[in-house]
């Protein structure tokens, strides 16, 4: 007979990190890190002009890019990843929405001149076309993360809470 | 010579000598060598038994196509691969290697019986002879043949290995690392962009490696693709499957080639890649001829001969004969004579050879016959001579050999095109398909794309032979153990397409999938139905393209990291509260909270009195959570749920009832309306992505015109569920902003203020009849909360309850669980619902579905409470209910019980079940057999505990 371990509870030690994991991978400098506090907002809107006045900010018009701290991520979504502190109005009686999802996801920082391979290894992907400024919803293998280019060689991660130890594990465990 | 080893030339290193076991028996090899060049350069012979026969087999081939010499690698015991082709298998130090499907060993296997009455074991035999009786297939019949006819034992221990997986991305993605390939990858690098090239073997060059005339270019390619820094060049890696939109599996095996003590890292790295392009340079396998006896060890592929010679330094034999319908047959002769082999004879199907050939031939003394068959083969466990015969039929000669070559032409490998639906036209010059027009962006070179010179040859289907087909063990699938007469029978019973015949003989069907067998197979099945190739079908070639591990499709899924286990903000405080757990969908939810040396009953008991008397805290977190805004958005919302909900006011909440279109309920949960165009829904923690998807679906496909969007929120909120009359009490001094008296703040509201100085929606719902609050916060400070809270209920022995308590609770009040007290098939009416469907409104989701003939009719299932006569009796969820327990069995069963408790409050045993005409039972009795004895219970309602509601209202 064979023994089968209870797999399906198996990931019940694994913890979100607290510290950054640095280290290689393919022998290329990689560092991952828990993302400093941010606040997040779902925006939805049919018309982007209607979306950009009530919010008082330009807003991105290619989906898959970002301007300011705010992706579009589909004909009519935007998120917003700003710092913590500021916010944007919660604007009501507009056909728009405007949802704070601040504490749904964490961040995790992937940066370095591995930083691309890392993720690809679960995230399908070619980040070398994802340009500076792209911002995306996207996988890693299973689990659906949001992923932003921040800066050359620096990646912004975004996941749902509970997906979050998973991640950062599946993340951490190819960087030696 | 030692045993078979040439002393000189070939790709191995003679200076690192190797010893490695099989079957128990020590052998040396070299570096370089295969498990089969180094077996067959010791005189080994008989690598393995076959399948159906149990007869002994040879090695045939020398590439992945290798159908007999399925070996078993033994890493350590918990390390054990079953089914490895030898020839694909790299020597190294100590390598333990076991041949498989026989008993007690390779040279006397009992079961060869299966041989020596072979011919009543045809085709069809299995399915025709063991259907009867019908009861023996499980326990005799299945388990014997499963024993006999086998492959290599699976391995019982867990796999220690860990394997690596990646994505990858290039503008050109060449399979195949021959000369073609190569060349291919090279034009490609030189435009730029990002090239990969791909080869199986343990060192590029693939067939030219046969033929040392080609070892400088094979060379000189490598070196201008190690130069190229935009080129990837993966050996060792198998391109396994070609899918949609150039998407390509392909798994690298980056230790199984190095001693267990030498692997270091991950066993296997399983690639995803992307091209823009996909350039097949697969090469083509040569085919074996169908001849008597063409299964005798001795009896393998020119090629393969070739190639053991020439890069592994070792003589199949030391007296050699060519049995050949190609050139590529003659010319092997020639490099092996050149070695130094002795070839005893060329014997031709053709009457007529190119010229220069025989010339050569003839200048190297080598005795040929054209226009000649073999008949048949002599010797058992290795060739002793052949009998061959003009055109088969004539006066049969008898020749002295160790070795039969078959060269019976080449078939292109398609494998990969086939994947890719590219379509595939018959070439009447090759004997076989090529690649013809493509669907993806894909193109072929080399010989895969018939664009190679191997030479000329005339394709046969099997030899002619004097004997009749059904005496001959004349063999078409040598792993299958397919013979021709099987074919031949196929046709007589009656089946016309080769995808029939495929399967009633299972040619084709073994884990080479038919790599040697294919071609061979159509060729029969064409000559005996007297029809054309092209009329009689082509079977598909499907991934992978050889048999792949488990651990590589595996990848990252290991472990710890099998899958996500999704837990709350709060678990960590469980979990140092000793709380016992349980899954419910991907999410672990404490199930209770045991005190030392209490069983589930007890602390489930007193969890329950706790919240009935003073109060309880529990962790709701999970419970889906949308947030729905936009000015349509109560309209939105009123067409998706049964009750109305226009005239719902901000700041109450509401219970809504979620159907299919089907009139069955799919959800329930409670929702509040926060601001005229937001709401907050809950669903249940099981149901909501489903929920989300289908009210998206129906916003997107049905209703674009409405301004209103939905947005996941349930991992912002962490929800802490405060049951029980001293709630008030425990939130009283943490609130600000909200008058929480009953009169300004009731049961079914919302407010917004601050708890414990963080932003809260406050709601008053109840999910145990309690007076009780759902506290949501965002989930970053769901634990500060807690703990603020807990500190404040402590006066008041606040006690944790988990989702066991919450079930009991809930029952007591008749409260349904969708997804256990409905199963897809219950609608509002049968659950006592009626209340929660708006009669008035026009329209919502199923609402048309609940007026259908078979929704009103009588007979439906309805949801009861059931008091079982013994108060202590806990019935089983799940069990049946029958009116008459006399009733012989099947006895007529009238519904099941759903929910089934001990409940400490009523201080008895209550259940919720749905039974037929359930609503018109009340007070009847009903009884459930159970292998102890029926047990009787009582119909009641399904509300046990204060059935005014006066509790809640507090």
């Amino acid at each position: 007979m064979i023994e089968i371990a209870p797999l399906a509870v198996s990931a019940a030690d694994i913890k979100f990190g607290t510290a950054p994991v640095e280290g290689t991978i393919l022998g290329k400098a990689v560092r991952l890190s828990p993302s400093q506090p941010l606040v997040r907002y779902s925006l939805r809107a049919k018309d982007i002009a209607v979306l950009a006045e009530a919010l008082g900010r330009k807003l991105p018009e290619k989906i898959g890019t970002s301007l300011d701290g705010i992706a579009r991520l589909g004909p009519d979504e935007w998120h917003a990843l700003l710092p913590a502190g500021t916010g944007l109005p919660l604007v009501e009686g507009k056909p728009l929405a405007v949802i704070d999802v601040s504490a749904r996801s964490v961040g995790i920082v992937v940066e370095g001149p591995g930083a691309a391979a890392l993720i690809e290894r679960g995230c399908p992907l070619d980040l070398a076309q994802f340009a500076l400024g792209r911002a995306t919803r996207t996988v890693f293998e299973t689990v659906e993360m949001h992923l932003w280019a921040l800066a050359p060689e620096r990646y912004h991660v975004d996941v749902w809470r509970s997906f979050a130890p998973w991640l950062w594990n599946s993340l951490a465990e190819a960087i030696v | 010579m030692t045993g078979y080893r040439i002393p000189f030339g070939g790709r191995i290193d003679r200076s690192r000598p190797l010893t490695f076991t099989f079957d128990g028996q020590s052998y040396e090899g070299y570096a370089g060598d295969t498990l089969a060049s180094a077996l067959v350069a010791a005189g080994v012979t008989v690598f393995g038994r076959s399948f159906k026969y149990h007869r002994p087999r040879g090695l045939v081939a020398t590439g992945v196509e290798e159908p007999n010499a399925l070996i078993s690698l033994d890493r350590g015991a918990d390390r054990v691969t079953p089914n490895l082709r030898a020839p694909q298998i790299s020597l190294y130090e100590g390598l333990v290697a076991k041949s498989q499907n026989r008993w007690p060993s390779l040279k006397h296997d009992v079961a060869v019986l299966n041989d020596v009455f072979g011919a009543f074991f045809p085709a069809g035999f299995y399915n025709k002879t063991f259907m009867w009786p019908r009861s023996a297939w499980e326990k005799l019949y299945e388990p014997v043949i499963r024993n006999l006819a086998g492959l290599g034992e699976s391995p019982v221990a867990r796999d220690p290995d860990h394997y690596d997986a990646t994505y990858a991305h290039c503008e050109v993605l060449v399979v195949g690392g021959g000369i073609a390939g190569m060349e291919a990858a090279l034009e490609a690098a030189a435009k730029g962009g990002r090239v990969f090239l791909i080869d199986e073997q343990d060192e590029l060059g693939g067939g030219a490696l046969a033929d040392t005339t080609l070892w400088a270019t094979v060379d000189d390619l490598r070196a201008r693709l190690a130069a190229a820094d935009n080129v990837t060049v993966l050996t060792r890696t198998t391109a396994f499957g070609y899918y949609h939109q150039n998407f390509i599996g392909a798994s690298e095996r980056l230790t199984d080639h190095v001693a267990p003590f030498a692997a270091k890292g991950a066993r296997e790295k399983l690639w995803r890649i992307r091209a823009g392009e996909v350039v097949l340079a697969q090469g083509a396998i040569e085919r074996p001829l169908v001849f008597n006896g063409n299964d005798v060890p001795g009896v393998m592929l020119s090629n393969a001969a070739r190639t053991l010679a020439l890069r592994y330094g070792v003589a199949v034999g030391r007296r050699v004969v060519v049995m050949a319908a190609h050139d590529s047959g003659w010319r092997d002769a020639l490099a092996l004579h050149a070695l130094g082999i002795d070839i005893a004879a060329i014997i031709d199907m053709r009457t007529v050879v190119p010229g220069d050939l025989a010339d050569e031939v003839r200048a190297a003394g080598i005795p040929i016959y054209p226009g000649h068959a073999v008949t048949a083969v002599s010797g058992r466990l290795a060739v002793k001579g052949v009998t061959f015969a003009a055109y088969g039929t004539g006066k049969p000669h008898k020749l002295a050999c160790d070795a039969v070559l078959m060269a019976g032409g080449w078939t292109p490998s398609v494998h990969l095109w086939s994947h890719a639906k590219g379509s595939l036209e018959w070439s009447d010059a090759w004997g076989a398909y090529l690649p013809a027009k493509a669907i993806e962006n894909c193109r072929v070179v080399g010989a895969c794309a018939g664009a190679w010179d191997l030479g000329k040859g005339e394709i046969s289907s099997a030899l002619p032979n004097a004997m009749s087909v059904r005496k001959q063990k004349a063999f078409v699938d040598f792993q299958n153990d397919v013979k021709a007469r099987d074919i031949h029978l196929a046709v007589q019973e009656g089946f016309r397409s080769i995808e029939h015949i495929k399967r009633y003989t299972t040619n084709g069907m073994a884990t080479d999938q038919g790599k040697t067998s294919n071609l061979n197979a159509l060729q029969i099945a064409s000559n005996v139905l007297g029809k054309p190739v092209t009329d009689i079908g082509l079977t598909t070639f499907r991934p992978p393209y050889t048999p792949q591990t488990f651990g590589s499709l595996m990848g990252h899924h290991k472990d710890a990291l099998f899958q996500p286990l999704r837990k709350t903000v709060i678990d960590d405080w469980a979990v140092a509260q000793g709380a016992v757990f349980e899954n419910v969908s991907q999410w672990r939810r404490a199930r209770y909270f045991p005190k030392a040396g209490e069983g589930m009953d007890a602390a489930v008991g007193r969890e329950c009195q706790a919240v009935r008397s003073s109060v309880g805290i529990f962790d709701a977190s999970t419970l889906g959570k949308i947030e729905v805004v936009g000015p349509d958005a109560a309209e939105f919302l009123n067409r998706m749920y049964t009750n109305p909900w226009k005239s719902l006011q901000p700041g109450r909440c509401r219970y809504g009832l979620l159907l299919r279109e089907d009139g069955f309920i799919m959800d329930d949960g409670v929702s509040a309306r926060i601001a005229e165009d937001r709401f907050h829904l809950t669903t249940t923690t099981g149901g909501a992505p489903r929920v989300l998807s289908m009210m998206e679906d129906y916003l997107q496909t049905e209703w674009a015109d409405l301004d209103v969007w939905l947005t996941s929120t349930t991992e912002h909120w962490a929800v802490i569920a405060l049951q029980g009359p001293r709630a008030r009490d425990v939130i009283a001094p943490l609130v600000e902003g909200i008058d929480l008296s009953p009169k300004a703040f009731p049961h079914m509201a919302v407010r917004e203020g601050t708890i414990a100085g963080v932003p809260t929606r406050l709601f008053r719902v109840s999910f145990t009849g309690e007076l009780g609050f759902e506290i949501n916060v965002p989930a970053s400070e769901g634990q500060k909360v807690w703990d603020a809270i807990f500190a404040s209920g402590k006066q008041y022995g606040i006690t944790p309850y988990g989702t066991e308590a919450m079930h009991v609770l809930r029952a007591e009040k008749g409260y349904i669980i969708v997804g256990q007290d409905t199963d897809g098939t219950m609608t509002p009416y049968d659950m006592g619902l009626d209340w929660a469907v708006g009669k008035k409104k026009a329209d919502f989701v199923g609402k048309r579905s609940l007026a259908r003939p078979d929704i009103v009719a009588k007979g439906r299932k309805q949801f009861v409470g059931l008091l079982t006569e013994d108060p202590y009796e806990v019935l089983e969820e799940g069990a049946q209910i029958v009116v008459h327990p006399d009733e012989p069995v099947p006895m007529t069963m009238i519904g099941h019980v759903t929910s089934s408790y001990r409940s400490t409050t009523l201080g008895r045993s209550i259940a919720l079940a749905v039974l037929v005409d359930g609503h018109a039972r009340m007070g009847e009795t009903v009884h459930i057999p159970m292998p102890e004895g029926v047990i009787r219970a009582k119909v009641t309602g399904p509300v046990f505990y204060d059935s005014e509601g006066s509790r809640l209202n507090d």
